[in-house]
Parts: structure tokens; C-alpha cells; sequence
């Protein structure tokens, strides 16, 4: 976060009009169009950073019910860094390559990927993690300042999707409770078999 | 109705307990359901998706956790995920809609012939929404339900060491009786009570299987039910034919299951399985999920469904068939239990269990296995052939050739469901 980066508005305006393919289904199998990968390793290229095979890997996905998220997530990175600021600045390899793999797990966990563009605040967290992540700051902003909202965003963020684990571990607890007490045969007549 | 039921001096042991659980609103809520059911037409243009699965995607992925997890929608129905017995078995709290009350949760179990074992989320009122489905299907074949106040309505018959047996009564038709009961004469005081039972009762429909009909078809009935409905396993054509000849009424072979309800019914102008669900959107899909064409034989794979408690959403059965369209109306064709099993001749040619199954529909089985050892011998098990042992031997052989090795050996019957084809041989599934 020591160096200034670009101006915030540029990458929230940048990720609400995100261009279809960037919002298309992630190949994954047999399933989707969209090749992460191939995307990651051709932004990869233009930022004059190399992508080894396990870097590749690692953006493949292997079971859509798992991945689909957090390869839509790497996908939106790749639109967003396509940014020109990102081309005229030289970027830390290791931290692009850590961002694609690891920061969309970790923010696939929390937010699915299409509020990344629909939610103004997701925008503002998805641009800000990433700058954060690249080791810079919004342009206009102090340290503190820009330490600040991303942790407000986050932070609030994170707070309503603990409670909303918890609610709904609790919920699934109480669903097993009920259907273990209750077995359909002595509670309910049907008129066939399966 | 119960006491008459429960205290005929012809009863049999009753063992268990249960009740439609309904109230004043569920009925009426059923009842709903059963008009608006007979008043839809099942179907959607070939390619196109039916009009309502838009908004019942956008439920599941709002309000289901399991589906919610995938992420934000696809907007293509065809890269949502497909799943199957595995996922439903691994946590079904996962598939229970934020909406539900967990207040009148009930369970429907299953076991199956492989695989997982299955605890069901369900509601005494989508138990009570199976008969909308059945009277859809009875309609098909010309019978409208009549039973009501002081008549028993369904019998629905077993036959297991073990059953699950009671009596009730169903408030949707006037409170008439319906009794589940076993015809293991280990149920039963004396196994000729049986006959006089079911005389007595004189319902207007039964439900079973084949083998719980194969053992039923042997009692001295006098009674005329007006229908049989056969589901949890497949009902060969040949012994279907049997079975009306023998109680003078339609059989109707159900394709239905725990995790679904009534799917589809058997109607031979049809060419297969017709849908019954206005709600219920089927596919056929390969083995990577990907949706086939019409004609194409995959596996069953279903979105939608009336329990309210388990929305399903690109559910793989583990059943194949083809999809074919006869007009508007989808019909399944060729409809399978289990993955296709490849066998194989002497001289190394592989066949299909499809062939297989064609080949034996003409013939009274009510149940059969074959498998294909390691060395390519046959071996076929068969409950209910009497006297057709050479024709169904020569059959096969006419299928296999000649030198086939082959043993055909009759059962009194199977304990339950059976996998029905099977093979040693590697590579032996299509």
C-alpha cells in the first residue's frame, strides 16, 4: 500500500461496465466458454510476467459445483488489471500470480462474483483488495486513509457473512433435528412406494 | 373406517402407525394443487425451456444454500451444475429452501439398490400432492377416481419379511380408507385371510410392485379393482399384460421416486414415459452433464418438483432413457434403471443392456438379474417364469449365439430391489 496507484474511480467505473466475456461462465469440464486460464496467462504475458505451468494449473478448476466462483472472480482481476495504469506500471509477479490463485479463493468464499459488478461497495472492496494485494493505494489517499475504508468494507463484509454461517449452520442443525425426529412413513400417507 | 379397517376378524397384524397429518388449509392447498395439476399441460417446445424455470432457478440459487454456493447465477440454465444421489445424501439440510419452516419436516428414506443412502426433506402436504399425480395418470387411461366416505380408496400391498404396515384415511376424498399392508404370510393370522381381506375391502385401486402384484395375482381375489399402479422398480410390458388380463383392469407402470415423486407413466401409443409434472423440467444428459438431443440416450436428469422442502436442480437420477417429443409432449423412451451395462458374445460383440431388456418384455417376469462373469458366462435369475424357461433361454441365446454359456434359474422371488444387469467384465459400462 506504499505506492500510489490509480485513481479509485477509474477502477470502480472500470468493473461496472465489465464487457460480457469477462462476466461469461468459466470453462470448467465440459462445462462453460470462458477459459480462465488462457486469459490469466495472455494478461500475464501483456504485464510481462511469466506464467509457469503450475501458476496455469492452479486456474483451471476441476469441479464447477466448487470452482465456478472463484474462476468468475479471477476472471473479473483479469479485467480489471487489463487497465492501462496496470500496463504502465511494472507489477510485482509473484503478488499478480498470488491474487489470481489465492485472493479470488479467498474472496470467493464470501461474495459471489456478480456483486463484484452490480454492488458499489463490492466494486470499491474488489479494487481496493487488489491494489492492497499489489502493494499499492488509491491515488489522493494517505496509508491510513485507504487502510481504513478497506478495512470498513471488509470488515463489515466479513461480519455479515460470519453471521450469515452461523445462522445458517444453525438453521441446517435444526433441519436435521427435525427430520431425524419425524420419519415420513408415521407421519404422512402415500399412495405409492418408491 | 379405521376400526373397520383395523378390526376385521380377516385383518392382518397391523405394525405400525401413521396419518395424513393435514389441516383444514393443507387440504384445501392440496386440493388446489390436484386442479391446477389436471388443468396444466406437461411440456415444452423442443430446445426451448419450459416458461416457469427461469423463476425457479433464480429461487434456488436465492434461497437454497447448496445451489447458493455455486455463486452467482449462470446465464445459460445449461452451465448450472448437475447433481446426483451423492450430494443429496451428503447433507440434505443443504437443499432445504431459507423459506421452509423446519416446524413440520418429515423424512423419507431410502436406500436404494447401490450406492448412498438417502434421508429425504418432505411435507405431509407434498405426500398428499402424490395422488393429483396418480389421478393424472389414471386419467390418461380413461379412470376417474371414484371411492369415497365409507369406501377404502388404495390399497397399497407389499411383499416383504418386513413392511411397514398401517391404516388411514384420506380427508382429500372424504375421508376413505387406505391401507398399506404386507403379503408375507408372516403378516397374517392364517395366509387365507388374505383373499378375504382384500375382498372385504374392495378397493378401487392397488399399488405395488411387480413382485408385490406377482404375489397378490396368486390369491383367490374376488374383488375388481378398477386399477393397479405398479412403481419402485421396472414392470416388463409382458408382465404388465398379464396382470390385466388377470384383474381385468389397466396397469400402470409409475416411474417415481423419493426424490421426485411421480415422474412419468408408461403409455404405449406414446412410445414410452409420459411426464406428469407441470413443474418438473427433464433433461438427458451425457456423461459430462451436457444436455442431448432428442433421440440420444443418457441419463434422466430433472429440475423442479412439487416438494417444496427439496428443489432440484439438474438432479441426476442414475436412470437412462431417450427424450423424444411426441407432438408437444415429452416423452421418455426406453426408460432404465442404472447405467447401461455393456455385455459381451463369445465372439467378442458387444450388446447393450437395452437389447436385453427388449428382448425379455414379451415374457411374464416380474423380476429378473443377469450378470456376465469374468470367463463371459451368463447367468440369468428370474422370478415369476413358469413355463417359459426354454423360450426365454432360446431368446437369449438367439441374442448371444449359440455357444453362449448360459444359466437360467428360477427364484420364488427377490428380497426387495435388484440391480438388475451386472458384468465382471471391465469396460462394461456403455
Amino acid at each position: 500500500m506504499k505506492a500510489e496507484g490509480p485513481l479509485l474511480e477509474t477502477l470502480t467505473h472500470r468493473l461496472a461496465e465489465t464487457p460480457e466475456d469477462f462476466l461469461a461462465e468459466p470453462r470448467i469440464g465440459a462445462n462453460g466458454r470462458i477459459h480462465v486460464a488462457a486469459v490469466a496467462a495472455d494478461l500475464a504475458k501483456a504485464l510481462g510476467i511469466n506464467m509457469e505451468v503450475a501458476d496455469v494449473a492452479a486456474l483451471a478448476g476441476a469441479d464447477p459445483r466448487r470452482d465456478r466462483n472463484r474462476l468468475s472472480i479471477t476472471l473479473l482481476l483479469c479485467w480489471l488489471l487489463a487497465d492501462e495504469w496496470f500496463a504502465k506500471n511494472k507489477l510485482p509477479a509473484e503478488a499478480v500470480l498470488e491474487l489470481f490463485a489465492r485472493g479470488s479463493a479467498q474472496l470467493a468464499e464470501q461474495v459471489a462474483s456478480a456483486r463484484f459488478v452490480t454492488d458499489p461497495d463490492r466494486r470499491e472492496e474488489l479494487a481496493r483488495f487488489s491494489l492492497a494485494r499489489l502493494g499499492y493505494r488509491p491515488a489522493g489517499e494517505t496509508v491510513a486513509q485507504s487502510q481504513d475504508r478497506l478495512t470498513s468494507l471488509s470488515s463489515a463484509e466479513r461480519a455479515r457473512v460470519v453471521q450469515a454461517s452461523r445462522a445458517a449452520e444453525e438453521r441446517a442443525r435444526a433441519i436435521r433435528e427435525a427430520l431425524a425426529k419425524k420419519a415420513a412413513e408415521e407421519s404422512a400417507d402415500k399412495f405409492t412406494r418408491e | 373406517m379405521l376400526q373397520f379397517l383395523r378390526e376385521h376378524p380377516h385383518a392382518p397384524i397391523y405394525r405400525n402407525q401413521s396419518g395424513n397429518r393435514l389441516t383444514h388449509e393443507d387440504i384445501e392447498q392440496v386440493r388446489r394443487f390436484e386442479r391446477e395439476t389436471f388443468a396444466a399441460e406437461v411440456g415444452w417446445r423442443t430446445g426451448e425451456h419450459p416458461a416457469w424455470l427461469d423463476d425457479f432457478v433464480g429461487r434456488c440459487f436465492a434461497e437454497v444454500p447448496f445451489y447458493r454456493r455455486y455463486g452467482s447465477r449462470p446465464k445459460n440454465f445449461a452451465d448450472i451444475p448437475t447433481i446426483s444421489r451423492a450430494e443429496l445424501s451428503r447433507d440434505i439440510a443443504q437443499f432445504v429452501p431459507d423459506t421452509v419452516s423446519t416446524q413440520r419436516l418429515i423424512n423419507f428414506r431410502t436406500s436404494g439398490t447401490t450406492g448412498h443412502a438417502l434421508l429425504l426433506a418432505s411435507h405431509p402436504v407434498v405426500a398428499a400432492m402424490y395422488l393429483a399425480f396418480h389421478k393424472k395418470a389414471l386419467r390418461r387411461f380413461g379412470i376417474e377416481l371414484r371411492y369415497g366416505r365409507g369406501q377404502v380408496g388404495v390399497v397399497l400391498v407389499g411383499y416383504q419379511r418386513k413392511c411397514f404396515t398401517y391404516v388411514s384415511v384420506n380427508p382429500t376424498m372424504n375421508e376413505s380408507g387406505l391401507a398399506k399392508i404386507n403379503l408375507h404370510p408372516d403378516d397374517w393370522r392364517d395366509p387365507e385371510d388374505r383373499a378375504k381381506y382384500l375382498d372385504a375391502l374392495a378397493p378401487e385401486v392397488f399399488t405395488g410392485d411387480p413382485i408385490s402384484f406377482a404375489e397378490l395375482a396368486k390369491l383367490p381375489l374376488q374383488t375388481k379393482p378398477r386399477a393397479l399402479i405398479s412403481t419402485s422398480m421396472a414392470l416388463l410390458p409382458g408382465w404388465r399384460e398379464q396382470l390385466e388380463r388377470r384383474f381385468g383392469c389397466p396397469v400402470l407402470d409409475v416411474y417415481s421416486m423419493n426424490e421426485a415423486g411421480p415422474v412419468a407413466v408408461a403409455d404405449a401409443a406414446a412410445g414410452g414415459h409420459v411426464l406428469l409434472q407441470h413443474g418438473m423440467y427433464v433433461e438427458v444428459v451425457d456423461s459430462e452433464g451436457r444436455a442431448l438431443p432428442p433421440g440420444e440416450r443418457g441419463e434422466v436428469t430433472l429440475s423442479g418438483g412439487f416438494n417444496f422442502c427439496l428443489p432440484l436442480l439438474r438432479y441426476r437420477t442414475g436412470d437412462f432413457a431417450a427424450l423424444s417429443f411426441k407432438g408437444p409432449e415429452p416423452v421418455l423412451v426406453g426408460l432404465e434403471g442404472r447405467p447401461p451395462v455393456r455385455f459381451r458374445t463369445m465372439t467378442g460383440e458387444k450388446i447393450n443392456n437395452i437389447e436385453v431388456t427388449h428382448l425379455l418384455q414379451p415374457f411374464s417376469i416380474s423380476q429378473y438379474t443377469l450378470h456376465q462373469k469374468q470367463d463371459g458366462g451368463l447367468s440369468l435369475r428370474v422370478a415369476g417364469l413358469s413355463h417359459q424357461t426354454d423360450s426365454v433361454r432360446q431368446a437369449l441365446l438367439q441374442l448371444f449365439g449359440a455357444g453362449q454359456p448360459l444359466l437360467v434359474e428360477t427364484v420364488d422371488s427377490f428380497d426387495g430391489k435388484v440391480v438388475q444387469y451386472t458384468s465382471d467384465l471391465r469396460e462394461e459400462t456403455a
